[in-house]
């Protein structure tokens, strides 16, 4: 059975590039924390990859950043409420366009499941974890990890 | 957040003393978005506090950062699509046709960034006169620039400016999160550094020479002086390429104008040649 | 001109609807291929579909092989606006049919060379902007 290698630095790389081009409109807002910061009230978005070996793309943050993140992706008011639907869509999104180019950088050419999110984290049991990011979003932690499942 | 005058000041006049392009008032936005990378790579808490410390201590590498940071423009493959079809459709035709025996053509890609115009006329070429000895000198300001152009290596974000897509799948190979430009494209290619203010470069006489978007920053007597050196390594009836809202007409008489499409060619008189 | 622009995200229907009404298209929205041919069916024309790949229901790749199967619809220019990003895929989308293909993540200024490269953006917006 074929194994997956650590995309290693490449995560965050893909993630600025991600969040420069369609969240912030500018590089330097998405910075890599080495410590990571505990979440407090997560939410979990995440999209598997079927290339010969399945792996999971999790990105987790807090609710009120997933917030941030769909007021920034939607195009919202800095204060306006941000409905359950919007969340779902916005950090599904995010998790989506990060997955589909982790997918990519895949030996074999594979495919990609839609994205779900969700308030508990998905069940992981006899998943290994291949890469583990810790970034911050304008201040606020966001985590990547990479698991084979 | 507004930019102290002062700054302003200081950044407008090293700019134009190493690259002869004006920052004209009401430019204070662009210094302020380009320098604040920089900005924050030193620590600085804002521009001001940057060029402050730079003014105070000077230092050449950060000096040419900051020149590089304002004349470096974002950089798309087919910027205005009509030339490179102007190029192709017309202007190598008339070339060939006007020199019986001909098989090699060379091609000056002046203040070319990263390098998507120089590779976007290799591969123009290739697709449309395979059989064509193609020979482009790229030039830029900036090493930093250049030694990224060489590489052939692009980002997603910088192959999604305006490559088509058949061009992509057929010319590159991703090379992790990365696309790479074909080996036998690279080899026409050959980066060096010049300053338009200065000599060209060696590698002519040319062919044809695309220096679009560059005069728009100069004064007059600059453009003229560019205009005049870049006469004197083009070929007699060799054609010059400049952007949409540049022109010869007015500042150099050598240069006759021809309407190609939408857009025009510049070819160099024959009678000032000979 | 009116665009057609086809992704399971709302959010990221709202980004490449509003860029291209930056442009000056009219833009519909559909959240799958299923949708977006109902559309078709009801007799709406589009100069141009922006095509997700991954959606529930109708995928991208099948709205392109059904537009491309209808010779009612071939005046609609068809770009994948997608996550799938390997060479083998978008050598997949192009031999189904698609046009053009923008790879997310994508800056606006993406979409309008994109649209510039395909002769579509109307031509009072084609006027060079210097730095």
């Amino acid at each position: 059975m074929s194994t997956l290698t650590p995309f290693d630095t490449q995560i965050s790389a893909i993630a600025e590039e991600v969040f420069a081009a369609m969240i912030d409109g500018e590089p330097g807002h998405l910075v890599a924390l080495p410590d990571g910061a505990p979440l407090t009230d997560p939410v979990y978005a995440w999209v598997d990859m079927h290339a010969g070996v399945t792996g999971r793309a999790l990105l987790a943050t807090d609710v009120a950043t997933a917030h941030d993140l769909a007021r920034a992706l939607l195009q919202m008011g800095a204060d306006e409420p941000v409905g359950e639907a919007d969340l779902v869509d916005a950090f599904g999104e995010v998790a989506n366009v990060v997955g589909g180019n982790l997918k990519a950088l895949l030996p074999v050419q594979g495919t990609l499941t839609l994205p779900q999110v969700g308030r508990e984290r998905p069940d992981l049991s006899g998943a290994t974890q291949v890469d583990a990011v810790a970034l911050m979003w304008r201040g606020q932690p966001l985590d990547i990890t990479v698991w084979q499942i | 957040m507004t930019l102290a005058p002062d700054t302003f000041t200081f950044v407008a006049d090293l700019v134009r003393q190493r690259s002869a392009i004006q920052l004209e008032a009401g430019k204070e936005y662009l210094v302020e978005s380009r320098l604040l990378p920089l900005a924050r790579d030193a620590k600085a808490g804002s521009v001001d506090a940057y060029v402050r410390a730079l003014r105070g201590v000077p230092q050449q590498r950060e000096y040419d950062r900051v020149v590089e940071a304002l004349t470096t423009n974002e950089t798309s493959w087919f910027r205005d699509v009509s030339p490179f079809k102007a190029l192709t459709d017309h202007v190598v035709p008339e070339l060939l046709g006007a020199r019986p025996g001909t098989s090699s053509l060379r091609i000056w890609s002046a203040a070319c960034s990263t390098g998507q115009e120089a590779y976007t006329i290799g591969m123009s070429l290739l697709d449309s006169a395979p059989n064509l000895r193609v020979q482009i000198t790229a030039t830029d300001l900036s090493e930093e620039v250049l030694t990224r152009g060489r590489s052939g290596r692009y980002s997603q974000l910088e192959v999604n400016r305006g490559l088509p897509a058949p061009m992509l799948v057929k010319h590159f190979t991703r090379v992790g999160t990365d696309w790479e430009i074909s080996q036998r494209l690279r080899s026409q290619v050959t980066f060096s550094k010049n300053n338009l203010l200065h000599a060209p470069p060696v590698g002519g006489p040319y062919d044809v020479v695309f220096l679009r978007n560059v005069l728009i920053y100069f004064d007059l007597a600059t453009k003229r002086d560019v205009l005049r050196r870049v006469r004197g390594v083009v070929r007699p009836g060799g054609f010059l390429f400049l952007g949409a809202a540049e022109t010869t007409i007015g500042i150099d008489d050598g240069w006759e104008r021809i309407p190609v499409g939408r857009s025009s060619v510049y070819r160099l008189n024959a009678r000032r040649a000979a | 001109m009116r665009a057609l622009v086809i992704d399971d995200s709302r959010a990221m229907r709202r980004i490449v609807s509003g860029i291209l009404a930056g442009i000056g298209y009219e833009t519909a929205e559909a959240g799958d291929g299923r949708q977006a041919l109902d559309l078709l069916e009801a007799g709406e024309t589009f100069d141009l579909a922006c095509i997700d790949w991954n959606m529930p229901v109708m995928n991208g790749l099948e709205f392109v092989v059904a537009v491309r199967a209808n010779r009612a619809w071939r005046d609609m220019t068809m770009m994948m606006v997608t996550t799938e990003s390997e060479h083998g895929q978008i050598v997949r989308a192009l031999a189904a049919g698609a046009h053009e293909y923008l790879i997310k993540p994508f800056t606006p200024d993406a979409i309008r060379d994109k649209l510039e490269l395909l002769g579509l953006v109307p031509q009072a917006d084609l006027i060079e902007e210097p730095v």
